[in-house]
């Protein structure tokens, strides 16, 4: 079994009396893309900068690549901070290359590497102008570019989709698959639930600096109430014929010719392992809906109201902004 | 290394690149040259004054003009001494090396009038009167009051005092040469005496077999090790007098570009510090290597119109090239650099603007001031006890132990501070290694630097486990 790139245990971080991030442990195997979820002000860029030794951690351990976080298991980390940065002055092209240099490419091998991510991502008109005379959008992009330069083992992208348009957000997405794909392990942290819907296999819940949850979707999506809605031709038995199965149907309402029936699906069950039960159990299907979940649904399962409020604020906050790149 | 170096790169050309390095790298010797010129200009440019003495005879008026040749015969061998020190060949057939300077500008001319209201309107510029140079008003007259007591001195420019300076003078001699003559004695007789004088020449002791080959006379390559150490430690105090702005600018432009992260995840801080200061260092030296050429140039320029320049140079060189002043100069001058930077690049690490910055800027001008004022007295007096004392102090050693060096102190003395010197500037660099990551890393200000400083020799809780290591 190959190593995890990150793993770490009980680790927590105080600046005076405030605790940022509280006994957090964490094993990011090796070629996921994992998801660290969480309001402003949960803790994931803290647990980040510890990860990559940044900040040391005041209690626990972070093994990187099976060490402590050192020059040379960082070389093979790619890092994005939420607090975007770069050297002003400098073109695109020499950003990049500065950034891959740093990471242990030679000169050749790090401008051909800055020509050609800048060619794939439609900045190549743009390899020499300053990154002042760049929009933030771009900016941001070669910042990304920076990072991905060295081809890392893992990548660790703190809000990385904070800041772009809606177009710039796919491309992103496209780009983490691309990584996903050639190997890369990803762990990103993101406010926004879609994001880690669409990208993530396993994502870490934080809120108030604690982990709340860790798992796959499936398992994310387990922790619900969830069900489906099944329309059958009236007089049908829907729960006598699913009980054997072992699911459980209450008829809800009549709908038109026919009934409609509510049916609890119990952990490990699935909306569609109800329908093909009713289907093998003869039931004569006019209409199938199963119950749409969504994370934040489990985050407000898992935390409570007020802190899926402040993770609201913060994604009220993100589509606002990316209205206003859009337009 | 090679992180070192490119971080050392990048800085180096990032400030290399920017048009306000070559505005400075240019100014200095333009600034120079329009200065030398201004002041060629304005001393020739100076205009001819006419002045007019009224007084029965032409006793004051005689004084004065005495006075005036007895300035320029001084001015004449104050030159011809210099060209001496420097040892430059005498000229052929030339009565002196070097002539007078200076071109007398004040002429004087027969009174128009015969007593002050007569000559208001050639002092106030209303009428003028013949003299070498044209017509022109009188710039001062001196006018002997009745009683004969005072030479009253009229002019329309009270401002400009030179020719009332060489009345004042020429009236002091008159009276002198006045009361030897009442006592029957001469001026000669006065200089005679004075030259019978027993002089009192300065000779440089040395072993008996240096003495049989290089003599006792003191030449310029005695004195040149002192002007050396002296021109090293100036040039240091002027290498860190100059990185200050470069130092704080380029920490706070790096904070507010929140690239510390993204550094810090590829690099060790103490590389980042290294290449830091190296890169600052670079661009200080390059500009001082290119006015260095430019005054290397002039040199030259001068060493081909006047003959024997190129061997007042040679004493300097072998003086400055000498291990004692070499080793002990490149040490201080190591140790001074790195200590004074870090000091200036942590403090700019906690700053997030050009404002905050300024706020900094007189506290590190004062402490900056201190060794310059340590370099005055120690120019004047390296072996006076303040300077020995001052010499201990860290902050201070690395432009005084340099000075100190020509006078020979005792060498566990230079051992004994070059040690202290050392475990200083580590001290200095702990403290602000750890001030700089976190202003840097943690975003810490200046006013969080008290409680910093305190957190720092404050005993740390166990912890439950070994940290992961810092960076």
């Amino acid at each position: 079994m190959a190593e995890s790139p990150l793993v770490l245990t009980e680790v927590t971080k105080r600046y005076g009396s405030f605790t940022a991030v509280d006994r957090l442990s964490l094993d990011v195997p090796d070629g996921r893309i994992i998801g660290f979820l969480g309001p402003n002000g949960a803790g994931k860029s803290t647990s980040l900068r510890m990860a990559l030794g940044v900040v040391p951690p005041d209690e626990g351990e972070v093994r990187l690549f099976g060490r402590a976080p050192d020059i040379a298991s960082l070389k093979r980390v790619g890092f994005l901070p939420e607090e975007r940065g770069l050297y002003k002055k400098m073109t695109a092209r020499d950003t990049i290359t500065h950034f891959a240099r740093l990471k242990g490419l030679s000169a050749r091998e790090a401008r051909g590497r800055a020509d050609e991510l800048l060619e794939t991502t439609g900045l190549g008109e743009f390899r020499s102008t300053r990154v002042s005379k760049l929009s933030k959008g771009m900016a941001q992009k070669v910042q990304i570019l920076a990072t991905l330069a060295h081809r890392p083992d893992f990548l660790i992208l703190d809000e990385p989709f904070s800041g772009l348009d809606p177009v710039n957000q796919q491309g992103l997405e496209d780009l983490i698959r691309t990584e996903h794909a050639r190997g890369a392990t990803i762990l990103f942290s993101t406010h926004v639930m879609e994001h880690a819907e669409r990208l993530c296999d396993r994502i870490v819940m934080m809120a108030r600096g604690r982990k709340v949850f860790d798992g796959t979707l499936a398992d994310a999506f387990g922790k619900l109430d969830r069900g489906a809605s099944l329309d059958v031709e009236e007089g049908f038995d829907l729960a006598a014929a699913l009980l054997p199965k072992g699911f459980e149907a209450h008829r809800s309402a009549a709908r038109g010719h026919g009934d409609a029936w509510r049916i609890a699906l119990k952990p490990g069950q699935g909306p569609q392992d109800a329908l093909r039960a009713a289907i093998e159990a003869g039931a004569p299907i006019t209409g199938f809906a199963p119950d749409e979940a969504r994370l934040r649904d489990v985050f407000v399962a898992l935390v409570g109201d007020a802190e899926a409020a402040r993770l609201d604020a913060a994604e009220t906050e993100h589509a606002l902004r990316e209205g206003a790149l859009a337009s | 290394m090679r992180n070192i170096f490119l971080i050392f790169r990048r800085d180096y050309l990032g400030y290399v690149k920017a048009w306000g390095f070559w505005l400075s790298l240019a100014a200095v010797p333009m600034f120079m040259g329009v200065g030398a010129l201004f002041a060629a200009f304005a001393a020739q440019s100076s205009p001819v004054r006419y002045y007019a003495v009224i007084e029965p005879g032409h006793v004051y008026a005689d004084a004065i003009n005495a006075q005036f040749r007895h300035d320029e015969a001084e001015e004449q061998d104050q030159a011809e001494a210099l060209s001496d020190t420097m040892q430059l060949p005498a000229q052929a057939g030339a009565p002196g090396n070097i002539k007078a300077i200076r071109e007398r500008k004040f002429v004087e001319v027969p009174a128009p009038a015969t007593d002050l209201d007569g000559l208001r309107p050639y002092l106030l510029g209303e009428r003028t009167v013949a003299g070498p140079d044209g017509d022109k008003p009188l710039f001062a007259a001196f006018v002997l009051s009745s009683e004969g007591g005072e030479l009253e001195y009229w002019s329309d420019d009270v401002n400009i005092q030179t020719l009332r300076y060489v009345a004042r003078d020429a009236m002091r001699q008159l009276a002198r040469d006045t009361a030897l003559a009442g006592a029957g004695l001469s001026t000669d007789f006065i200089d005679t005496a004075e030259a019978g004088a027993v002089k009192v020449p300065a000779r440089r002791i040395r072993s008996a077999e240096e003495q049989e080959s290089a003599g006792a006379e003191v030449t310029l390559a005695d004195r040149a090790p002192v002007f050396v150490a002296g021109g090293l430690a100036y040039f240091l105090w002027l290498m860190i007098f100059s990185i200050i702005q470069y130092l704080l600018m380029g920490t706070i432009e790096e904070r507010s570009n929140k690239i510390f992260d993204t550094l810090l995840t590829s690099v060790r801080m103490r590389e980042l510090l290294a290449g830091k200061l190296l890169a600052v260092f670079a661009v200080t030296s390059t500009m001082m290597l290119v006015w260095g050429m430019f005054a290397l140039g002039g040199s030259a320029v001068l060493a081909s119109r006047v003959p024997g320049a190129g061997s007042v140079l040679s004493p300097f060189m072998a003086a400055a090239m000498s291990p004692k002043i070499l080793l002990p100069g490149l040490i201080s001058f190591v140790l001074g650099y790195i200590m004074y930077g870090v000091i200036f690049m942590a403090l700019g690490s906690l700053c997030d603007t050009i404002q905050e910055a300024q706020t900094l800027l007189s506290p590190m001008m004062i402490l900056l001031m201190l060794p310059m004022f340590a370099i005055f007295i120690a120019f004047q007096d390296p072996g006076s006890r303040i300077v020995e004392i001052a010499s201990w102090v860290p902050v201070f050693t690395p432009f005084l132990l340099i000075l100190r060096m020509p006078h020979d102190p005792p060498l566990w003395e230079v051992l004994a501070q070059m040690g202290l010197m050392a475990v200083t500037m580590l001290a200095v660099l702990w403290v602000a290694v750890r001030v700089y990551r976190a202003g840097a890393v943690n975003g810490a200000s200046i006013g969080d630097l008290g409680k910093m400083l305190k957190g720092m020799f404050r005993k740390r809780p166990a912890q439950s486990k070994s940290p992961a290591r810092s960076l």
